[in-house]
């Protein structure tokens, strides 16, 4: 039971927080697409920063859970680009879908009901698509860590690449004139 | 009749300090749960609705017996995303519109139009995100933040395909403007 309240309190902060920072609105999510809009993405990836470090130090003193997913290179490849594909036309990923309904936004409503069928269609394809297209190319849960052999290295390496990559948004993302 | 969206940036939250809360709330979510997933909380949501309408269905079906029904963090935590986007939205100084400006001016101001992209565009991003295993949250950021290279990987991807998608479909704006 307490852990259904903790998921509501922290699904609540979160679409709250995502609400504040304008990441529900398709319009700013759009403009963040066409390279106008520097904000969204940098703070997605701002988030991810202050993250890795903050679970960096739950994992120092031995809190926490972590599920690493494993890299299909055909079935990871081909989702990213129909998830790529859905994000450009409608502005919305699966979490701001939630938020946004909340927010009052009827076209987040058939984003919502669009995303049941998505994954309602997969759920009853999935025996078959699941060992045509993930398992032959799964190459298992790697991480940056295990790759550099460095807990402290892959989170450095991660930390720079995407700070790195936070700075480029900001100098190539630009109002249009 | 405005022909640009009028678009306070100031109503919103600067990036920095927001990146800072929601770091916070998914420290916080990594401490008490685990990787933090909101595609998961769909597949939640259909399976309560499968236990009232074919409960046979969702039992012989692989994909609803790896996730667990409504009655846990996965569909409290979207639950509290919709409450949560409700108390934003009910607080917040800048309407919100059923169309976006972006899209108004590229595609009229037709609500089936808006609704029927953005019911494909839910229809997508869903798909694929049950193919990969996660979505924006659940596989890129939760991944990113664990260190693990499916959820870089996707997220570059998934940045790339939107980018190349959004500069097609808004494509005769920008001409207009040259």
């Amino acid at each position: 039971m307490s852990l259904l309240l903790i998921g509501l309190f922290s699904g609540i902060a979160f679409g709250f927080v995502i609400q504040r920072v304008g990441a529900t609105d398709p319009d700013r999510m759009g403009r963040a697409h066409l390279m106008y809009d520097p904000d969204i993405p940098r703070f997605m990836l701002a988030a991810v920063v202050l993250s890795a470090i903050g679970l960096f130090g739950l994992q120092a003193v031995g809190v926490g859970r972590t599920v690493i997913l494993p890299i299909s290179l055909v079935a990871t490849t081909l989702a990213a680009i129909f998830f790529g594909i859905g994000w450009g036309i409608c502005g919305y990923c699966p979490g701001t879908t939630w938020a946004a309904v909340g927010e009052g936004r009827i076209d987040a409503i058939f984003a919502l009901l669009g995303g049941m069928f998505g994954a309602a269609l997969f759920a009853q394809l999935h025996e078959m698509l699941i060992p045509l297209l993930y398992s032959p190319t799964n190459i298992g849960p790697i991480t940056v860590s295990s790759w550099f052999g460095s807990n402290v290295g892959g989170l450095l390496i991660v930390v720079g690449l995407f700070s790195a990559v936070i700075w480029l948004i900001g100098k190539f993302w630009h109002e249009e004139q | 009749m405005q022909t640009k969206p009028d678009r306070p940036p100031e109503v919103y939250w600067p990036w920095q300090p927001a990146a800072f809360a929601l770091a916070g709330i998914i420290v916080f979510i990594f401490a008490t749960f685990g990787p933090p997933a909101s595609s998961s909380g769909f597949i939640s949501t259909l399976k309560g609705f499968l236990a009232v309408i074919a409960p046979e269905y969702a039992a012989a079906k692989q994909h609803y017996q790896m996730i667990p029904g409504p009655g846990s963090w996965l569909f409290t935590f979207v639950l509290g995303m919709s409450i949560g986007g409700f108390i934003g939205g009910r607080t917040f100084l800048k309407p919100i519109n059923d169309i976006p400006g972006l899209w108004r001016e590229r595609f009229g101001s037709s609500r089936v139009k808006r609704y029927a992209a953005t019911f494909l565009g839910g229809f997508l991003i869903l798909f694929g995100s049950r193919l990969a295993g996660g979505c924006t949250l659940g596989l890129f950021i939760s991944g990113s933040t664990q260190l693990a290279l499916s959820g870089i990987y996707f997220g570059i991807l998934i940045f790339g395909f939107a980018m190349l998608t959004a500069r097609l479909m808004y494509h005769r704006k920008s001409q207009e403007e040259n």
